[in-house]
């Protein structure tokens, strides 16, 4: 009984020690008409070890994919795998859990790579944030037209691959 | 050129809601997801003057995003009394140009094929489809709206004797022009929920060769219809019959059945 109260305690810590990571992330790809399409690209997206589970709107063109909690999320491959299949990411918002993670001059690291919150750095960022991802082969070029005037990045200290992101 | 003309606008009349581009007698600009596999079992004929049939077996894989390829056996007894085998064809298809939006894209693509078949050379028409060795390039360009999807090709082709010592008569055309013009309409369902909803698309393409400098000529239209069911198998019905034609060929009507497997993520 002792044990298992240890364990459950123990439990409890560690659930209540948020992980900062990508939970989960809606992409909507573009150039879908077809369910045998929608599932190929589904199929794609599930060779990847960091997706969990998919769940298709095979009406909205969008699925919901669910990051698992211990496998870094590598947001290039989710749009590799998607022009694999031979389409475009439209749109991809990804929810980040701030809680550990601090923002420094609009930059945080996760995973090796440098992520740039391109709006919203002015207020404390906690908790899950849906942010969306303003790259090329995230979003058509007339999004990435109305982003383009931001500035070069502060690479001086980070590492990786650095990621543009919108709240 | 006048019947050309009215057949498109009667295809744009014809379908003005959901439109697919699965076409079941010729290939859109879209390629198939890269590593997955395309198996397809397919029987065409005629029954006049006698019956006669041709199965095909074909593989279609998805090398990258851009290029696709296809191989394709033939076996008929259009030639013969019996059923035999009369070679292979090879084709492949680079997709060129994507302009994707949500529910919409306009794409483009080049094709290649080559085919080396032993069958003997009555005919006017060049078809790689298991009647000439051959040589076959061209382009196609496919705009799918979310209400309407159309698909047009134009390609050359050029043929060699044939394997077997079957020379190309000296009064036959060894080239050729093909055309082709395809719309379609997804009839089921009207929402999708899941992936097990058995699609049903309907098709009408048109498909014309020309033997430049031989007056020769056809155009045939080509209804079909198509069950897709769980997202993986794919059942294709389609009869073909001429508009126009003045061109010896093998048949002017014949019937389509064609099976069709997708395997995803193999190699």
């Amino acid at each position: 009984m002792k044990t298992l109260k240890i364990f459950i305690a123990v439990l409890a810590i560690s659930i209540n020690i948020a992980h900062a990571q990508f939970t989960k992330a809606e992409v909507q790809v573009s150039g879908l008409t077809c369910s045998l399409c929608s599932k190929a690209t589904e199929k794609s997206l599930r060779t990847l070890n960091f997706i969990g589970d998919v769940k298709a709107d095979l009406n909205r063109n969008v699925f919901v994919l669910t990051f698992k909690r211990d496998v870094p999320v590598n947001l290039d491959q989710i749009s590799k795998k998607v022009q694999s299949a031979g389409f475009f990411v439209n749109n991809l918002k990804a929810t980040f859990d701030f809680d550990n993670v601090k923002v420094t001059d609009s930059y945080f690291s996760y995973a090796g790579d440098t992520y740039r919150l391109i709006n919203g750095a002015n207020k404390a960022i906690t908790g899950p944030v849906a942010l969306t991802v303003v790259d090329k082969g995230f979003a058509p070029p007339s999004t990435l037209k109305k982003y383009s005037a931001i500035g070069p990045d502060n690479v001086i200290g980070k590492s990786g691959r650095v990621y543009h992101l919108a709240i | 050129m006048k019947i050309l003309v009215l057949a498109g606008a009667f295809l744009a009349l014809a379908f003005p809601a959901f439109a697919q581009e699965l076409y079941v007698n010729t290939e859109p600009a879209s390629n198939m997801a890269t590593h997955s596999l395309g198996i397809r079992l397919e029987n065409q004929g005629y029954f006049n003057p006698v019956y006669k049939n041709r199965t095909t077996l074909e593989l279609m894989y998805g090398a990258s995003r851009y290029l696709m390829v296809h191989g394709s056996l033939y076996q008929s007894d259009y030639y013969q009394n019996q059923q035999h085998f009369e070679g292979g064809s090879v084709y492949a298809k680079y997709r060129f140009l994507s302009i994707d939006s949500v529910q919409s894209h306009f794409r483009g693509a080049f094709f290649a094929k080559a085919s080396s078949i032993n069958n003997p050379l009555p005919n006017q028409e060049i078809a790689l489809e298991g009647d000439n060795s051959g040589l076959q390039g061209g382009v196609l360009f496919t705009k799918l709206m979310h209400k309407l999807a159309l698909s047009g090709s134009a390609s050359y082709l050029h043929a060699f004797n044939n394997v077997g010592n079957y020379n190309l008569p000296l009064t036959n055309a060894n080239n050729a022009i093909a055309y082709t013009l395809s719309a379609g309409y997804l009839l089921f369902p009207k929402t999708y929920t899941n992936y097990n909803q058995v699609n049903v698309n309907v098709y009408v393409e048109l498909l014309g060769k020309t033997n430049p400098g031989y007056g020769q000529n056809y155009l045939d239209a080509a209804p079909a219809i198509q069950f897709i069911f769980n997202s993986l198998l794919r059942v294709d019905l389609s009869y073909r019959a001429p508009l126009w034609n003045n061109m010896i060929r093998t048949s002017n009507n014949t019937y389509l059945v064609r099976l069709e497997y997708n395997l995803f993520n193999v190699f």
